[in-house]
């Protein structure tokens, strides 16, 4: 089954970051495929942003490849996701 | 771990090592690609931010995309001192939760496109102190264009305020001008005085920066420096930057005689015509007509390959310490008011006058770690504190008053530098008093307006009431201010103490986490000159290595996104 694994970058203090958060729940049951999305609090873990050249949150890296800084539209993001799931079949 | 790692989905090839970084543990992962053919390697040990390029450079040439080669860090879960320690139990689920992610973020993951970008040859350097003058010249000698952009009306930062330096006792100006004067002439050196950068964007290479240059109301083309327009100005005001307060200036000024560049600037708040629409005095009196009531605040755009911050420090307010009455008795000072009193080019001409009757005193007690190594104030050692301290009572014992006596009351003296053991030697020797130990409080005489405090020195086993005329306290470095503020525009990190944070405390000291913005000086840590020099050439030569092939191999989605963004 196709997999699509997301890294959710986020702090505590985010403004846009609930609105990714909650994109992303809503995609993950909408779409079919296997998606995992990890959440990356940039306080605690700041070496893996660091490695993704991170300046801000929300960022959103998927399948280890950084893609969008800021609060994406949701079809973008969907998009994005759609590409991904569809890459293997 | 090997065990449960084996299981997971792609996993082909398992095996521990222990020290993968050494020859042999390469050599073994390099074995184990050729053996199993494999395409992405996961390897599980400390800090990716210094080992990564280890295995990125020793699987490159069999092959395998440096992205394919990921490193984490589970010995962050166990490794002595590290703030992310937990139980044995905890650390083995967490790292093989972090293994987990990471195969399958390998596995997923594909090959990302590089696209190489033309870099921009000039650098951008916030921050006219020491560090930022040393950072800008160098790199402006290697051939780089700099703009240089200082906060205030003039270069040169706190060691212009200093008067003389440990441990040559130096004097401070004479030895900064030939920096200051060296950076406004410079052919490569964009001078950008009374300016903040207000928005960055882009990355290495091609960063895009807005300076905003705020209004000095003179034309600095046409300026010349007389002092014409200070001489007729009538607002006289307290001087609170140069003279920390204990001196006045007008409402036109030149911040201080060797300021560069030597232009006039008006401070609004305290200017007639901006406060009451009347004067216009220094228009009148101007040779040169270079008063511009009309200038206006102006955005000016850079494109610049790198930047480097120093942005320095400033003293903590011991005001926030009620125990010590700063502010509340005249008679209690900072170190940095001290030499703003010393110098001779100081409000008082180099005589050592106490505020409340301008009198010289005949005891000065200094009071060390005045919130610092304070679990209520900053927790740090300021690290210059002790050492400004024992300049200041050499200063007072050797060439102000020699009768007076000159108390240093501390919790360690801290002096390690080359030749700073001598400097404390000697300062001892020309009869400076330390007591070991810190008043708990300090109270003042209402008729005479000396300074009583009590202080246990356990090296002497006695309890020392002193009545002092003068108290100085030796106060914490904190960040400067805005440093918070930059940092968020720069996407860079801060410390626990909210200084700039480097990528590696030990061996990558100036890096950031933004690949192209570099620290150095007081903005990166407490520090002394020496030290901030020499974080400045090392943030300089960064930028050289960087800069210096004229193009960069950057991935495309770095390239894209902060386009787009």
């Amino acid at each position: 089954m196709a997999e699509v694994y997301i890294e959710d970058f986020m702090s505590p203090g985010c403004v846009g970051c609930p609105a990714v958060k909650e994109m992303l729940k809503s995609l993950s049951e909408e779409l079919s495929g296997e998606i995992t999305v990890e959440e990356v609090d940039i306080t605690v873990d700041t070496t893996r942003a660091a490695q993704y050249g991170i300046m801000s949150v929300p960022a959103i890296a998927i399948n280890g490849v950084l893609k969008f800084m800021g609060v994406p539209e949701k079809q973008e993001l969907k998009k994005a996701l759609m590409e991904e799931l569809e890459r293997d079949e | 771990m090997v065990e449960s790692s084996g299981k997971l989905e792609g996993v082909v090839f398992v095996t521990d090592n222990k020290f993968s970084c050494s020859e042999e543990g390469q050599i073994a992962i390099q074995n184990a690609i050729k053996d199993n053919n494999l395409d992405r390697i996961v390897v599980v040990a400390c800090d990716p931010s210094l080992h990564l390029m280890t295995f990125q450079r020793c699987t490159k040439h069999l092959g395998i995309d440096p992205a394919f080669v990921d490193l984490i860090d589970i010995r962050k879960w166990t490794m002595f001192g590290s703030p992310s320690k937990v139980d044995k139990d905890q650390a083995l689920d967490n790292s093989k939760r972090l293994i987990e992610q990471a195969v399958k973020r390998m596995r997923l993951k594909r090959i990302i496109p590089k696209i190489t970008v033309e870099v921009n040859s000039s650098v951008l350097v916030i921050g006219g102190g020491v560090a930022g003058l040393e950072a800008s010249l160098d790199l402006a000698d290697k051939g780089y264009k700099v703009h240089l952009v200082e906060r205030l009306p003039t270069i040169g930062g706190k060691m212009a305020l200093l008067y003389k330096v440990f441990p040559t006792n130096d004097c401070a100006p004479c030895i900064l001008a030939p920096k200051t004067a060296y950076a406004n002439i410079h052919p490569n050196i964009n001078l950008l005085t009374n300016s903040e950068a207000t928005n960055v964007e882009g990355h290495i290479g091609n960063f895009s920066v807005v300076v905003n240059r705020n209004p000095r109301y003179v034309d600095e083309k046409k300026c010349t420096g007389c002092g014409l327009c200070i001489e007729k100005c009538p607002a006289k005001v307290v001087d609170n930057e140069y003279s920390r307060g204990l001196g006045e200036r007008k409402a036109i000024y030149i911040p201080y005689d060797q300021a560069i560049p030597r232009k006039a600037v008006i401070d609004v708040q305290n200017c007639l015509y901006f406060q009451k629409g009347v004067c216009r005095l220094c228009e009148k009196v101007c040779p040169a007509s270079a008063i511009d009531f009309k200038q206006r605040p102006k955005a000016i755009e850079l494109k610049v390959g790198a930047i480097i911050v120093a942005t320095g420090f400033d003293e903590y307010n011991p005001a926030q310490k009620i125990e010590y009455g700063y502010e509340r008795y005249g008679n209690v000072i900072t170190q940095f008011q001290l030499a703003r009193l010393l110098d001779i080019d100081g409000p008082t001409r180099g005589k050592l006058l106490r505020p409340t009757d301008r009198k010289e005193p005949r005891s000065v007690v200094m009071i060390q770690c005045v919130g610092s190594r304070d679990e209520n104030a900053n927790g740090y050692c300021s690290s210059v504190c002790c050492m400004y301290a024992l300049k200041h009572a050499q200063i007072i014992k050797e060439m102000v008053l020699p009768d007076t006596q000159v108390y240093i009351s501390y919790i360690d003296m801290r002096t390690t530098g080359k030749g700073f053991e001598e400097y404390y030697k000697r300062t001892r020797e020309i009869g400076v008093n330390f007591i070991h130990g810190r008043p708990a409080e300090v109270i003042e005489d209402d008729k005479t307006k000396n300074l009583i405090l009590k202080v246990e020195d356990p090296d002497i086993g006695a309890l020392l009431r002193l009545e002092v005329d003068l108290v100085v306290l030796s106060c914490a470095t904190i960040p400067s201010k805005g440093t918070k503020q930059l940092a968020e525009l720069l996407g860079i990190n801060l410390d626990g103490n909210g200084f700039f944070k480097e990528v590696h405390p030990k061996l990558r000291l100036v890096e950031t986490n933004v690949r192209g913005i570099y620290i150095c000086g007081s903005a990166q840590g407490p520090k002394d000159i020496p030290d901030s020099i020499v974080q400045a050439k090392a943030a300089a030569s960064c930028v050289d290595s960087e800069l210096r092939k004229g193009e960069i191999q950057l991935p495309e989605f770095i390239v894209k996104t902060k386009k787009t963004n």
